[in-house]
């Protein structure tokens, strides 16, 4: 930020210089560049002025869905860019870890002996030793899948746990996909589930507010008066953690008061009946103690939704972020929508699949070259078995039967972080050696923060690739810097979940050193002797118009389809399901989904209370009385990002948790006061936002707190203040607090305590920041190994018919549905005996895999686009006309004046080379494809509509008159 | 004439502080000085039965100002088009005119270079509209929520002349007599 | 309210112009209407005004943001403080003549410039003594214009500051009467003695006036409905300011020389007095200065209290025009 120049002299001083800080973006040499916004999942679409290679401004773009609008992070991108702390070059430590003693050394010579000293690793202690920790969805993921997947390593993980996964996984349990994308335009209805648009993404929020004015109806559920909250028609302040419990009564309301889509039910719901009996005790009266909401607001909820038909739910991370009880309340909320009948129909929540037209990033990942034994060593899948390979296996393949393509494996098959972080720590089950964390801070983004830091201290070899020197660099090995927002292209295909995507462009090339996460990982696997072939991209923009080339549009690189198209939407297919049912593996909505009893879990939502508890665990709210819930997004940050952006922090300089008028003076807080909040597992120290948008027994601290312009390495317990305001100390990773399905830790609903730094307490100490295995504040280390951890659920035993016939070779079955697939491809073998591509639903011959055309009425072999008759021989065509080489006799009729060269398979008009068309009468001339009569062999020309007589050069009508 | 007004639309905000950094980002102005705030009160109200709305400031640009006359040298003034701004050049900082404002919407940096700090304040982006004069305010064009609308009162046909002639407006401290220019559609609450 | 747009310099600034002119007011009084032809024993009561218009511009200057634009004041504008600013300009030079005209009695050779000014010494001090009113008046008008603050924009303020500045005058006058640089007469002496006495019963009215005033005020606004003029009274009558208020302003400031006055001998009333009712004086300025309370916007005050200051470790962590770190 440029502060007004100082100037000298005597006429500045009575005359100051201030000229106008304007910026001309109509100068010339300005080119504008489409780019996009890369500070949060929204990615509105930025436009970036860009002359001599410098982005001299940006405005949001008013051609997209932002409509002109950039939050506050989207407005600093220029910021950003230049930011004076930002990591420009590799960077290798010199001194003790975390002594923040660096030396820069130039990028691939850093990229080379991190490749050696991985290479080390895994001679060593095997592939698996090298984990890799990732942060939000805004890195080139598919890259580092490709890397890992080569490299042999299951031990990829992100917080995905936490931010949609275990969700997404429950939902394709229960209809096939999840429904992610909302028909808003024709809905009625709209339930916000721990969402918060107002912070997190403000396109949306837009446009929720303008449906809302004209009908929509907005439920908001959140235990916190948000900014959503505030402008919603019926808000149900629950009490955090109870999610589930509200989502079952909700869904007993509607069954039991016949507020469900008989119809829908009775012809695409399996298994309702015994839906219907196991939510029988959940009631509104049951749900109203533990979720301290009135039975009759839970009642008018449940109504408002089922009633006001479309409806949507939107998916909010909260759902996620429960700990034990997460996937339970996602899984109810599926059902919910299943039964009011509310999935993909107009108005409804839309199951878009994969994207069929263009390559989805799972087609990028690699994913086979992981060896099957491999993927048994992922850290976290004995247990979490739902969103790792066991789950993701499963639910892959019904994918593949039923649309044909799949979700990728990054994000929704992944190690369990805190479970690999634990393995650092006590090499249970196995020691990991290395760790590369990309664009992520795990100290302040992940579960137990204490342990979190305790475990990048303790790896032996810690790379980190990131924009800033956070806490996690702080101890890293080598840094190697990346590149941010306008220095890289961006692509939005939401994580391979639907069939859109949106582009942007790079606006000017990375500074410094700074390279995109594609280039590093593609860097990285090279100098690790990966086949240059699986890297055949050089850069970034080459994989990204890989990707959107099956599109076939008229372009020929990513920055073209940028510029003329920039997004591409699939026409609207709704009602898909009338058409082949849900993509289930028993094509319906599976009530009780087979999948996760397959996996060893029940098959409905069971009632499950979140961790810490007052009627489940009464002697925890004894000594913590107050509900504590973390994890919420809020203004102006973004999860531990934006810190160090003096613009932005100085609206929000220090962390404030709120807490209610009543509670405050009951615990003699003032607004403003520094307090602690602890947790059975730490404490931390916020400031009192004494404020009734809070139950008076419930407390919201928020997420990602640290203090970037500390020195780091002057407090290496809590180096940067990165655990005193962070309320990952406050939260749970044990196993039995995670939910035994997806793996989520325990962010909300926990129990705490709250009260003033004194003078003598005042400061966060070395003692606040001993970590635990188990988390726990007075049992240093570790007392519990992770192997021995239980989870709160015990698997229950699953055993899978069997086929009363034998399977043939290269075939599997499928208990739910009965049927035999293909192998390898997922193809259902169909009783007429044809293979069908369930993408296409196409027909396949059984043996060769060629496709069924019915206009030739041949086989096509797509891979090579040669054609087969129905008796699998080759077809000859030239010029499209078909030939059928070494018949004696001609299949058709030709005129007299021809003859039949068998040799060749086609007509022949004298001894010239050209070939008769059944079809059309006409003659090919093999090298052209052009028309020539049959009679005397003259070419058509169609732009006079004449013969012309190719030797003589003379021209003919079409009756053969001569012409002048 | 031209009479340049501003609507904010309080039903709208959702209190992001998107318009109060993209007026310091693209104004250039030092950390500590706020053109345009985004003031709440937060929830009130007792439990559950709470509301909470948001109050977006700038300079209210008002027709009959306080604090261009009281102007020692001339800095602080008012363009025909009614847009009040402070001339650095002429600004010596006097601070009489901060002191002046019932809004409290001007003042000087601190942490610029101690002799040249001068009085700042919302110019409804007069630079950029000097330089095209279509131009929105930062503040307009940023926000998310179409919360803030700019426009010219005096031409009838215009989004805020519109607003102003239908829609309950409010303006803040109008019994100050200081005519403020900025129109609040105040979120007044009361859901379903 | 985020911070004092004014700070202790313009309080400084307020109290040593009102001392100036309360200096320069009575000396003329004196002068011209009450004991005539003793002019010189006003010698050091106008230095010590000029000296406090001195300091007192200074002052101003200092907290200026752009010093160097000063100079525009005297071209453009009408505001009212462009005419305290040409008041403060032409005591100065008024206040610095009639010096010059007595310092030939010490500085010998000054005594030609001396000899040549002493003959209009007396108009000069009248018509100082006309604008040190304008300047006494200005330093309360002034913030009574400023209609934001209900604690200044009332019509109390302008008598007060007047009051309180003729009475810090009198003070000073008490103080240093028939001083250097004058070499004073015997006749002088006792004219100084004359106007000493005079000036004691002079003050004691002041000081009374001052206090009726004051009270007037403060406990007018602390039964006003206006809930920012409330708020600030009860800051002075019993919040944080009470003790300066009450301790410092009305008992140090005000009663006490009040009773020493009355009670009349010695060092107590001679030296002490007056030295009080100067500290008084300036406390007032500050306390007054500091009582910037501007109705608050809704929410403003959780907004200004949660928001950074300049003073933030952050702010100046990062400098944008440096190197780069990593």
């Amino acid at each position: 930020m440029e502060i007004s120049k100082t100037s000298t002299g005597l006429k500045d001083i009575v005359c100051p210089d201030t000229e106008s800080t304007e910026v001309d973006i109509h100068a010339e040499g300005v080119e504008v560049v489409k780019s996009l916004c890369y500070f949060c999942h929204a990615n509105c679409g930025v436009l970036a002025y860009v002359k001599d290679g410098d982005v001299i401004k940006i405005e949001g773009d008013p051609n997209y869905s932002n409509q002109g609008g950039l939050c506050c992070r989207g407005t600093s991108a220029l910021l950003h860019v230049n930011h004076p702390a930002r990591v420009n070059h590799a960077l290798k430590r010199v001194g003790e870890k975390g002594e923040g003693k660096w030396e820069q050394i130039p990028y691939d010579q850093a990229i080379q002996e991190v490749a050696d000293k991985l290479n080390q690793i895994k001679a060593e202690s095997g592939a698996e030793a090298v984990a890799s920790a990732g942060g939000t969805t805004r890195t080139d993921d598919f890259a580092r899948r490709r890397f890992l997947n080569q490299f042999g390593t299951p031990n990829g993980f992100h917080n995905a746990l936490l931010c949609w996964i275990p969700t997404f996984m429950a939902e394709t349990c229960v209809a096939g996909w999840s429904p992610f994308e909302t028909d808003l335009g024709a809905a009625k209805c709209l339930i916000m589930w721990g969402f918060n648009p107002g912070a997190s993404t403000l396109p949306g929020n837009r446009g929720y507010l303008d449906l809302q004015k004209a009908g929509l109806k907005v439920i908001v559920v959140d235990p916190r008066y948000s900014e959503s909250a505030s402008k919603a028609d019926l808000w149900l302040p629950l009490r955090p953690g109870t999610d589930a419990a509200l989502a079952l009564a909700m869904l007993h309301t509607i069954i039991y008061e016949f507020m469900y889509d008989f119809e829908f039910v009775d012809q695409w719901c399996d298994g309702f009946d015994e839906l219907r009996d196991h939510v029988a005790e959940y009631t509104p009266e049951w749900a109203s103690e533990i979720t301290w909401l009135e039975p009759e607001l839970i009642r008018t909820a449940a109504r408002m939704y089922a009633t006001n038909k479309p409806g949507c739910i939107q998916w909010g991370c909260t759902w996620d972020q429960i700990g034990r009880a997460s996937t339970t309340g996602s899984h109810a909320l599926a059902l919910i929508r299943a039964v009011c009948g509310n999935l993909d129909v107009p108005g409804g929540d839309g199951m878009p699949g994969p994207a069929i037209n263009y390559l989805t990033d799972e087609e990028l990942e690699l994913n086979e070259l992981l060896p099957e034994e491999m993927k048994a060593k992922q850290i976290g899948s004995n247990k979490f078995k739902l969103t790792s390979w066991p789950g993701y296996q499963l639910i892959s393949d019904n994918a593949k039967r039923t649309w044909g393509k799949t979700l990728p494996s990054e994000w929704f098959c992944e190690a369990h972080g805190p479970s690999v972080f634990k393995a650092i720590i006590t090499g249970d089950p196995y020691q990991v050696r290395a760790l590369i964390c990309n664009a992520t801070n795990p100290i302040n983004s992940y579960g137990d923060a204490k342990m979190t830091i305790e475990a990048l201290k303790k790896v032996e070899f810690l790379v980190v690739v990131d924009y800033w020197m956070t806490p996690t660099a702080l101890f890293a090995d080598y840094i190697f810097p990346a590149a941010g927002a306008l220095e890289r292209p961006i692509i939005v295909t939401h994580y391979g979940a639907t069939d859109s995507v949106m582009g942007g462009r790079r606006a000017i090339q990375p500074k410094y050193d700074r390279h995109d996460d594609f280039t590093f990982w593609r860097k990285l696997g090279l100098a690790c002797g990966q086949d240059p072939a699986n890297w055949q991209w050089e850069t970034i923009e080459d994989a990204y118009y890989e990707i959107i080339k099956p599109l076939g549009l008229p372009v020929t690189c990513w920055d073209d389809f940028v510029e003329y198209f920039r997004m591409y939407y699939p026409p609207l297919h709704q009602n898909k399901f009338k058409h082949g049912g849900f993509w289930t593996p028993s094509r319906k909505v599976e009530c009780n989904s087979t999948i996760l009893r397959e996996l060893g879990y029940v098959g409905m939502p069971t009632y499950v209370g979140c961790c810490e508890n007052e009627i489940d665990t009464p002697e925890i709210a004894e000594e913590y009385p107050i509900v504590l819930t973390t994890g919420g997004g809020f203004m102006p940050y973004h999860h531990s990002e934006h810190f160090n952006m003096p613009g932005i922090r100085f609206l929000y300089p220090d962390p404030y948790f709120s807490i209610n008028p009543v509670l405050a003076e009951k615990l003699g807080i003032a607004y403003g006061d520094w307090c602690w909040l602890e947790t059975r597992r730490g404490r931390i120290k916020m400031r009192a936002n004494v404020e009734a948008e809070v139950h008076p027994n419930v407390v919201f601290a928020p997420r990602g707190w640290w203090f970037p312009e500390r020195d780091g390495s002057a407090d290496l317990d809590n180096p940067f203040g990165c655990l005193e305001s962070n309320v990952n100390v406050l939260t749970s990773v044990d196993d039995w607090d995670c939910d035994p399905m997806g793996g989520s830790w325990a962010n909300r609903g926990l129990m705490c305590k709250v009260y003033k730094c004194t003078e003598l307490d005042h400061d966060f100490t070395a003692k606040d920041a001993v970590w635990s295995i188990p988390g726990s504040s007075n049992i240093p280390g570790v007392t519990v190994m992770p192997s021995d951890q239980h989870l709160d659920r015990e698997k229950i035993p699953f055993e899978k018919p069997q086929p009363d016939f034998e399977v043939p070779e290269g075939y599997y079955w499928v208990w739910q549905d009965n049927n035999l697939y293909q192998k390898g491809t997922h193809f259902r073998l169909d009783a007429s005996g044809w293979l069908i591509n369930p993408r296409t639903k196409g027909y396949h011959d059984a043996y060769t895999g060629w496709r069924y055309d019915g206009n030739g009425n041949c086989l096509v072999d797509d891979a090579t686009g040669k054609k087969y008759t129905m008796e699998r021989e080759e077809i000859v065509e030239i010029c499209g006309v078909r030939c059928y080489p070494g018949a004696e006799a001609a299949p058709y009729e030709f005129p007299a004046n021809l003859t039949w060269d068998v040799e060749l398979g086609y007509a022949r008009l004298g001894d010239k080379p050209y070939i008769y068309d059944p079809n059309s009468g006409w003659m090919f001339d093999p090298a052209t494809c052009a028309y020539h009569d049959a009679n005397y062999g003259y070419m058509y020309d169609g732009s006079q509509g004449c013969l012309v007589d190719l030797e003589s050069g003379k021209r003919y009508s079409m009756s053969y008159e001569p012409m002048d | 004439m031209t009479r340049y007004v501003m609507v904010i639309d309080q039903r709208r905000c959702i209190g992001c502080h998107s318009c109060t950094v993209a007026c310091r980002t693209w104004n250039k102005l030092p950390l500590d000085i706020v053109y345009n705030p985004v003031l709440s009160e937060g929830a009130q109200g007792e439990w559950p039965n709470v509301h909470k709305y948001w109050t977006p400031m700038l300079c209210q640009h008002c027709a009959n100002p306080e604090c261009v006359p009281c102007c020692p040298t001339g800095a602080s003034q008012q363009d025909a088009d009614g847009t009040v701004w402070v001339d650095p050049k002429k600004c010596m900082s006097c601070k009489v005119c901060v002191n002046a404002c019932p809004y409290g919407m001007r003042d000087a940096s601190h942490i610029e270079s101690r002799l040249h700090r001068f009085v700042r304040k919302c110019t409804f982006c007069r630079d950029a509209r000097e330089m095209d004069p279509s131009a929105q305010p930062y503040c307009v064009k940023t926000c998310h929520q179409k919360a803030r609308i700019f426009g010219d009162l005096d031409d009838p046909n215009s989004e805020v002349s519109k607003i102003i002639g239908s829609v309950r407006t409010e303006r803040l401290f109008e019994e100050l007599g200081t005519e403020p220019q900025i129109y609040y559609i105040p979120d007044l609450g009361g859901k379903a | 309210m985020k911070h004092h747009y004014w700070e202790p310099p313009i309080a400084l600034y307020l109290f040593l112009g009102g001392l100036a002119g309360g200096i320069m007011f009575l000396s003329a009084i004196f002068d011209s209407f009450v004991i005539p032809g003793h002019t010189d024993i006003f010698a050091l009561p106008v230095l010590i005004a000029f000296i406090a218009i001195c300091i007192g511009l200074v002052f101003l200057l200092v907290d200026l943001g752009q010093p160097g634009v000063f100079w525009r004041v005297f071209r453009t504008a009408k505001s009212i403080i462009k005419w305290g600013a040409v008041f403060l300009v032409i005591d100065t030079i008024v206040s610095m003549l009639f010096i010059v005209a007595f310092l030939g009695d010490s500085l010998t050779f000054m005594a030609p410039l001396s000899n040549l000014i002493k003959p209009i010494a007396s108009p000069m001090l009248l018509v100082g003594g006309f604008f040190g009113l304008c300047i006494m008046m200005y330093t309360g008008i002034m913030l009574s214009t400023l209609k934001a603050h209900v604690f200044w924009a009332t019509p109390a303020l302008p008598v007060l500051f007047t009051v309180s500045a003729i009475s810090t005058g009198c003070a000073a006058i008490v103080l240093s009467i028939g001083g250097w640089p004058a070499v004073v007469s015997l006749e002088s002496l006792e004219a100084a003695a004359e106007v000493n006495h005079i000036l004691h019963t002079v003050d004691i009215v002041l000081v009374v006036a001052e206090i009726i005033i004051l009270l007037t005020m403060v406990l007018s606004f602390l039964g006003a409905g206006n809930i920012t003029a409330k708020k600030a009274a009860k800051r002075w009558v019993c919040g944080s300011y009470a003790p300066l208020f009450w301790g410092g302003m009305v008992f140090a400031g005000l009663l006490i020389p009040l009773a020493l006055y009355v009670a009349g001998s010695g060092v107590a009333s001679a030296v002490v007095a007056p030295v009080l009712v100067l500290c008084g004086g300036c406390l007032l300025r500050f306390l007054v200065v500091n009582t910037d309370d501007r109705a608050p916007l809704p929410g403003e005050e959780r907004y200004m209290g949660r928001i950074a200051t300049h003073k933030n470790a952050f702010v100046k962590r990062w400098n944008y025009d440096g190197e780069n770190e990593f």
